[in-house]
């Protein structure tokens, strides 16, 4: 895993998710518009070694926790679903495009479901996302995924990940 | 000899990490939203690419007898402000036989703020308080009420515009032709209009009918336009109360610079 580039890339995760160029593929007047970083946290936790995932996780839900308003909800929520993901993989190789997608629309909803919740604790005057929006933002990243699929793996290949193994990996600890 | 590097175990940084977070959520709002604003602050530039899109640049004016929607809209806005005020001031007149006239408020000041990011709901102006703004501030869009202060740092602060289903402002409704107002509470509905709640049906309220943000002490000195009822229907819920829906006097997206109401404290 090539660090430097990966923090460069969540960088410019994080300037696209937030910036006004999103709104062109916003859809509807609640402009719901697909989540980027939920996407590279499913691509990284099925794709990366279990210990660099956690790692990546936790690194995504704090970029963005730095894109929105409130700072820990995100950072605990894609941590923990990333690692879940990470042994997930273990069991199901979520090689298939679908069940990727799949992954990507039951994550955005777990995720932002357990955001909300702790949100609750932090500033619940803050909170805006209703959970109709929820499900619409994980089904729009889920089938954009089909779309984006071959450049994120491109990209992931450039740091150094999306390599599939079939032999024995290096013993994790 | 070589120096073993050290290397926690995947339980040890998971659980590390965890708690690093419940430590982060745990830290005050007012404190880790300076790295929120900081953020923008640095990326301003990246974040706004693309917003231009949404200005549409209208054809000069070749006719002089019509205008665009835009500077027909800033003309309302202008003209019913201007009402609101010369009904105030009839109604003081009406009293001049037991309160002496008073000058304009000194006290109001306007403190000029640009756009620097556009959310959904939400704006972040960059202004804070270091120029004495603070939470719950009304917030003008071309002399309009669009929202109100939501967080404020040093330079950056965020405007939650009413359409927010988190803003909720006290509002006074007007018929065009009636010296008289209607007090209500108004509520964003998340997209991009707001709702008037638990208004009883005794009133008699039209579409059409303007609707201002109500004065409030140390916030908001007089009346001022926030946008006209669009539509005005029984509620499904409760048929005694009505579901009024209103629309702000401007499309978020043709407004460029806001200025925030800041009323003095201290004399000059």
């Amino acid at each position: 895993m090539r660090w430097w580039r990966f923090t460069f890339l969540i960088i410019f995760a994080a300037v696209l998710q937030t910036s006004a160029a999103m709104n062109l593929l916003s859809l509807t007047d609640l402009r719901i518009r697909p989540d980027i970083l939920l996407i590279l946290l499913v691509y990284f936790a099925v794709h990366c070694d279990s210990y660099d995932a956690v790692i990546i996780s936790f690194v995504i839900g704090f970029a963005a926790d730095i894109t929105g308003m409130v700072l820990g909800p995100h950072f605990i929520s894609y941590g923990i679903i990333g690692a879940v993901i990470a042994h997930i993989r273990k069991i199901i190789l979520l090689k298939s495009t679908r069940q990727q997608a799949t992954a990507v629309f039951v994550t955005g909803i777990l995720t932002q479901m357990i955001a909300l919740m702790l949100m609750q604790f932090k500033a619940p005057e803050l909170i805006k996302t209703r959970v109709f929006e929820v499900f619409a933002v994980s089904a729009y990243s889920a089938i954009l995924w089909f779309l984006i699929k071959w450049p994120v793996t491109k990209v992931g290949k450039w740091l150094g990940v999306g390599v599939h193994r079939f032999t024995a990996r290096v013993s994790e600890r | 000899m070589a120096r073993a590097k050290f290397k926690p175990s995947k339980l040890t940084l998971f659980i590390g990490l965890l708690l690093t977070g419940i430590i982060v959520l745990l830290i005050p709002q007012n404190v880790t939203a300076r790295l929120n604003f900081a953020f923008i602050d640095i990326f301003s530039f990246f974040l706004n690419i693309g917003s231009s899109a949404a200005y549409r640049q209208e054809p000069a004016n070749s006719s002089p007898f019509f205008v665009s929607r835009h500077e027909h809209n800033k003309l309302w806005v202008a003209y019913s402000n201007l009402q609101a005020q010369i009904l105030e001031q009839k109604r003081q007149i009406d009293e001049l036989g037991r309160v002496r006239m008073t000058e304009p408020d000194p006290a109001t000041g306007l403190v000029l703020a640009g756009i620097v990011n556009r959310r959904k709901n939400e704006f972040i102006i960059n202004r804070g308080s270091a120029d004495n703004l603070k939470k719950g501030q009304y917030v003008l869009g071309d002399n309009a009420v669009i929202g109100c202060i939501e967080q404020v740092s040093t330079d950056v602060s965020s405007v939650k515009l009413i359409t927010s289903s988190a803003c909720k402002l006290h509002i006074k409704i007007s018929a065009p032709d009636v010296n008289s107002y209607f007090n209500g509470t108004m509520q964003g509905d998340g997209k991009n209009a707001a709702k008037i709640i638990n208004l009883p049906k005794k009133y008699k309220i039209k579409s059409g009918f303007y609707v201002y943000a109500a004065p409030k002490p140390g916030i908001l000195a007089s009346l001022r336009i926030i946008g006209r009822v669009s539509r005005c229907v029984a509620d499904e819920t409760n048929p005694l109360l009505w579901d009024i829906t209103v629309k702000g006097a401007y499309e978020f997206d043709n407004i460029t610079d806001v200025a925030v109401i800041v009323i003095k404290t201290e004399p000059d």
